[in-house]
This record gives C-alpha cells, structure tokens and sequence, in this order.
C-alpha cells in the first residue's frame, strides 16, 4: 500500500500564508489531495487530530562527519537523528575527511544516501580546495555532481579576493554560498564571548567584531556581486543590525541562526562547562533579544541547527582543548518552540515558513517547502501540546555532547513522512 | 578618398567607411595571395620597424610578410634585443629608434596606450599590434576580412564573444568593428572573466554559454591564458573546457546550418574548443592568419602611401 491519509490535522500552507483544517492525501510519494473529508479505502491512515501537519521541517545546517569521522557521526545515525526530529531534508556541510571538495566525493555519499534513503540527504561542497582558503573548487562540476550549495563552514574564507571572484562565479551555476563569519585573526585562540565571564573565568576570548567585521565585508562584497549569500549561525545584534540595513539596500541575502543561540548566554558556560562550548559563542543577552527580533521583523529567515556531534572523548576535560558544538538534531524544533513560540516571537505558520518554506526557497527545492497537489509528500506532523525531558542518553546521534539533558520542552514533532513514506509514527 | 589618419593606434578612430575600405584593399591582397612568384615593390625603398615587447611570433612574423611582400626592409627587435634590459628607459630607446629613421614602426607592448604616447614623439607611422588590455586593430581587421570574405552581411550578423572579455584586447577591437559595420554582439563566459563596464561596446551579455552561442552565427573563442586559472579567475581547466569550452554538440544553429568558428590563435586545443572543431570546414580559424597577412599589407600601404 503506497497511499497515506493524514486525518483531522491542522494543516500548516506556508506558500498560501495560512493554516486550514484539513485531511492530506498521498500517493507514491507524492502529495495528492487537501480537503476536508476525504476518505480512501485503501490508503493507510494517520490520525493527527491536535496535530499541525506542515511540509517536512529542512535542517540547512548539519554535520554528519561521513566519510572520516564515522565515530562522531555517519549518515545512517545522522539520518535517523533527523528523522526522529522531525526534518525530512537535511544539508550537510563539508567539512568532512577528507572534505566534500570533488565530485567523487559527492557521488559516493549521495549514493551512500540513497541506499540508507530515510530523509533526503542535500550536500554542501567545499568553497575551497581542501578547505585551505586558497583555491576555488570546481563549482560547476561539483553542482554538477550533486551538490546544492557551497561553504567552507568551520572555517571563515580569509581571502577577500576569492570570495569576491567565487561570489561573481558561482551565480553562473546558481549556487548558493553558505558563509560561517569569523574573522580568524581577531578570533585567535578564542573560547568564548568577551566580556566578564571570559574575564573571571580567565578562557580566551572571540569577540563579537571577529563576526561583525567579516559580515559587513561580505554583506559589501554580496551587494557587489549580486551572489546568493547566507549567513549561517549568527550570533551577535550588530550582525543583524548590518544585514537588515544592507537587506534595506536591497540585497538579497540570508541568514540563519541555531537554537542554542536562541536559549542559552555565555553565562550558561558556568553550569553546562564543556557542552556548552560552541562556535560562534554563545554571547549575552542582549544579543538574543536582537536575534529574536531579527526572526520577528523578518531579516532572519531561516532556523537551522549547526548539528555537530562529537565522541565523548573530543568534548571532556580541559575547556579549552574540547571541542566545539553541540549535537542538537533530535530536539532542535522544540528547542525552536521554546525560544520563540513560547515567547510569542512567531506563530506556528511563521514557525513553519522558517524552518520548511524559506530553506527550501533558498536552495531551490522548488517540491518541498510548500504543501500543495503535486509537491513531494515530505511532511512533519507536530503536537504542540506534548511535553517531553530531553533525555541526552536516548539519542540516536551518536553526538552526545549536549547542554540540554533534561529540560522539559514542549512542542514535539510525532511524525515524519518522506517520500510518503512514515519514517517515524505518532505513539 | 583621402587618407586621413598617420598612425593605426586602434580601431576606435577609424570610420565604418574606412574600415572598408582597408577590407576592399585587404581583401584585393587576399586574392592576390594565391599567386606565385608574389612580389611588389609598392613600398620598397621604406623601411618597417618590428618593436615587440612582448613575445608574439604569429602577429610579428606576419607584420614582417606584409612589408617584405610589398618590398619594404624590415628590422625586427624583440625585448631581448632592445636595450630596455641595459637599464635604459623606454622613453630613451624609443627616441634612439627615431633617429634610425624608418618610415613605420609596428609596436606591441603590455601597458594600454604605449603606441599612442610614442606617436607624440616619433616620427614614423606608428601601427598598434597590440598594447595591453586597450586594442589591437590589425586583428579586429582580419577578422572581419574573414568574415566578409565568408560571405556575412555584416548589417544581418551575431557574433558571440566567449571567455576571457577582461583581458583581451581582441574582444574590444573587434567588437568596435563589429559595432561601426552594423553587427551585433553577445558577450558570454565566466563571470568573472566578464567585466563590469562591458556596456562601453554595445553587446549584450548572455548566460549560459549554451544560449550565447544559440542566438549567434559566428562563434568567436578567445584565448585562455593558464595565469587566469593560476589567479582565480576560475577554478580549473578541466571545469573551464567542460563549461565554457565550445564543443561538438553546441555548434549546430537551429536551422541545421553549422556556425562560424573563429579564434585569434593560437588555440589550446581542448580548453576553449574541441580539437575536432580546430579543422572543421566551418572554422575559419586557418584563414583568419592569411586574411591577417592581407591586411597587414592593406594597412602598411595605406598608412604609407596614403588611402
Ligand atoms: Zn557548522
């Protein structure tokens, strides 16, 4: 039986600006009918009343640390984290061993993908060579090959030269460009914010500027060339600040935040340590205002995640010899409904147009992103109202590194459909 | 008609008019080519300097052809020769050519405007044969003798520049050729190879290359120098002749007629064209070099002798 009939939800229409209550009718793999009432003898049914059923959530931002640090992650356990929260599309960034900077790369872990086939696995290529900042990939090739964007995430592209010329070729192959911000020099050694908690607890600190210098250039080199620019990760007010003037100008770029910058301060350090240690830092409050106001007025547009798993063993002892990143794929979306449905920021449509509509949007997945007749059958179903513990030691990532074990959130995806396919029922 | 100009410094100063009347001229020494024993003595008596700065065998020998075919007495001097190496400045090895006394002196040299600040000290007829990324007429001109010759109405004809616009100082000569005979042009390639200002020559950028060369009839490829590669202009060769390279299946025009191929030479085979393409009777790539020996003889005798 290839037929599915999600009953009684609440059904989330991001592209149409609304929500209805409505049945969703799918058959092989595609979305079929939308109305209220339908019934199909044949088709297996959900019920998903107090349920939103919405387009499956897309993660833009995750490491699955295949091929090369299988320990970590792989793209079965990265999948099945997926599943489990929620996203039925995933983007992986490249900073792999070796990194996904070569067609062959590519087609081994799209095929790799494909025989797991539990969400859809997107791949991010390598702006550099080797990610060494010095030679532009073979962009066209590379696209060619499979991959949907570009990005040297992990690292900042130093030279101003080559992200200036990668920016003018890639529009060619209309290849996004996913910047992580973060002037190295000024970065240095940096563990955490600079302010008083780096002080008192004497870590080295990575100013808010080494982010807010690096944006301004490339918000200045993306109104030159016109590119498809995203800011992935931000962290700081003045970032959103830039990006919303230069937007104003505009220029179309876009960016995306995580919900750990969302939710926790640099102050969280003293209680979570290690687990807490992530890049860009977590900075203070006033930056979280400003993000949250920046999702609110619409200058950020997408919500990802920066999945970043790690063995138990790159996380412990010494601060300032662990790790960054936190593993966070499972629980991002309530994590999200903390930050902002809970505080009245956004309402489950916008909520959806973020984390579904708007990445799909970016990457030109012109079948998902929307639910509509005709679109893939990618689709989350979410009860706002179940309460979960974050238990850390249930994972399915093999990422346990985590500063979030046992919070209560609320807002829970139950179901993710991929493909038409449930890869994870409601209990 | 009178011949008004001393120098050919670049195309952007001749008239549509007197482009054509250097292709009639030209055009005359291309038919003439074809006969043996060729040799003229219109110009003998005149002595041609050859000052290339920047190593060019092709266009150097083919300037060097055009005198002697039409009886002058040529020198040549390449960089090594000229005393620029003994420290001396340009200005003075310039100023100690002028007192050698030839009658025409044909200069390449890598800075933009180098030919237009020697014709304001010397006296000779002075004939660009390239400087830097600014014009290099005599090409412009054998390129369209090409194409007149090929049968194009030049009011009725699309060319499509592909690649290297940036750098090339072909692409501007010939497309203000191009544009003072009534042509259109498409300018297309990697982007960043494709300059901001390009507005200044009348084209129409177009991407991808594949549509370019679809509304084209004349497909003209410019030379890829490695260094660009090297500087980042793009990432690899491999990707360059796979995306921007002109290969078998794109050459075909949508009423079954194949298009022009042209190329200022000399070719890397496999980067901007299939080397299948090189000799395919729809390449006008091994003309272009007899027509560039015809109108050099054209320009030499016109300068000279006056129109
Ligand atoms: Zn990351």
């Amino acid at each position: 039986m290839n037929k599915l009939l999600i009953k009684n939800g609440t059904v989330i229409l991001p592209q149409k600006d609304r929500t209805i209550e409505a049945d969703v009718l799918i058959d092989d793999g595609v979305i079929v009918q939308i109305e209220p009432g339908i019934n199909d003898g044949k088709a297996e049914v959900i019920n998903a009343s107090g349920c939103l059923v919405g387009p499956g959530f897309i993660n833009i931002h995750v490491h699955f640390r295949e091929p090369g640090e299988e320990k970590k992650e792989d793209l079965l356990s990265g999948s099945r984290a997926a599943i489990k929260g929620g996203f039925t599309s995933v983007l992986c960034m490249p900073n792999t061993r070796p990194p996904i900077d070569s067609p062959l790369v590519i087609s081994y872990l799209l095929s790799r993908a494909r025989e797991i086939g539990l969400v859809n696995v997107f791949l991010t290529a390598a702006i550099s060579l080797g990610l060494e900042g010095k030679a532009m990939t073979d962009v066209g090739l590379l696209k060619n090959a499979g991959a949907i964007a570009l990005s040297d995430d992990g690292k900042c592209v130093k030279d101003s030269l080559l992200l200036y010329r990668l920016m003018t070729y890639s529009k060619y192959f209309h290849m996004p460009i996913i910047l992580h911000e973060e002037d190295t020099d000024i970065a240095g050694e940096g563990q955490v914010n600079e302010g008083k908690m780096a002080f008192k607890m004497g870590y080295r600190s990575l100013p808010k500027v080494a982010e807010d210098s690096i944006i301004a250039r490339d918000l200045v080199l993306a109104h030159s060339t016109e590119a498809l620019v995203h800011f992935t990760h931000l962290s700081t007010a003045m970032s959103v600040k830039l990006i919303e003037w230069f937007q104003g100008q505009g220029v179309k770029v876009s960016s995306d935040v995580t919900p750990h910058h969302l939710l926790l301060d640099d102050q969280s350090i003293l209680q979570y340590g290690n687990q807490a240690k992530v890049k860009p830092p977590l900075r203070d409050q006033t930056d979280i205002v400003a993000l949250k106001e920046g999702i609110q007025r619409g200058v950020i547009k997408i919500l990802a995640s920066d999945h970043a798993p790690h063995t138990h063993e790159d996380k412990e002892g010494d601060f300032n010899e662990a790790a960054f990143g936190i593993s966070n794929l499972e629980i991002a979306v309530p994590l999200y409904a903390k930050a902002l449905i809970e505080d009245g920021i956004i309402n489950w449509l916008d909520f959806w147009k973020l984390l579904s509509f708007n990445p799909a949007q970016f990457l030109g997945l012109i079948k998902k992103g929307s639910l509509e007749t005709g679109m893939d059958a990618d689709i989350t179903i979410l009860d706002p109202d179940t309460h979960h513990e974050v238990k850390v030691n249930e994972f399915v990532s093999k990422g346990r590194n985590c500063p979030f074990d046992g919070w209560q959130l609320k807002g829970w995806p139950v179901a993710t459909i991929v493909n038409g396919k449930i890869m994870m029922r409601p209990s | 008609m009178e011949w008004k100009h001393k120098h050919l410094l670049g195309i952007d100063q001749l008239s549509g008019e007197e482009i054509k009347i250097l292709l009639e001229k030209g055009n005359q020494y291309r038919n003439w080519l074809e006969q043996s024993p060729k040799k003229l003595t219109r110009l003998s008596g005149y002595y041609l300097i050859n000052l290339f700065f920047e190593a060019s065998t092709r266009t150097r020998v083919s300037f060097e052809m055009a005198g002697k075919l039409l009886g002058m007495e040529v020198v040549n001097f390449t960089n090594e020769l000229s005393s620029l190496n003994k420290g001396e400045s340009f200005r003075d090895t310039v100023r100690t050519l002028a007192r050698m006394k030839a009658d025409a002196l044909v200069i390449r040299h890598r800075s933009s405007g180098i030919p237009l600040y020697i014709s304001q000290f010397l006296p000779f007829h002075i004939i660009n044969a390239g400087d830097g990324m600014r014009e290099h007429p005599t090409q412009a001109l054998l390129d369209l003798l090409t194409m007149k010759r090929d049968g194009i109405d030049f009011t009725r004809n699309t060319v499509a520049i592909i690649g290297d616009i940036l750098h090339s100082r072909v692409a501007r000569s010939l497309s203000i050729g191009l544009k003072k005979l009534g042509s259109q042009i498409i300018f297309s390639g990697p982007p960043t190879l494709i300059p901001k200002g390009i507005e200044v020559l009348e084209g129409q950028v177009i991407y991808p290359v594949e549509e370019a060369i679809r509304q084209a009839n004349v497909v003209y490829l410019l030379r890829i120098q490695k260094e660009r590669q090297e500087a980042g202009f793009f990432p690899s060769t491999k990707e360059y002749s796979h995306f921007f390279g002109l290969k078998e299946n794109l050459k075909n025009t949508n009423n079954g007629r194949w298009k022009k191929i042209m190329h200022p030479g000399p070719v890397n085979r496999g980067l901007e064209i299939d080397s299948s393409l090189v000799e395919k009777e729809s390449s006008l790539i091994e003309e272009q070099v007899s027509c560039g020996l015809a109108i050099r003889m054209a320009v030499l005798e016109t300068l000279i002798l006056g129109g």
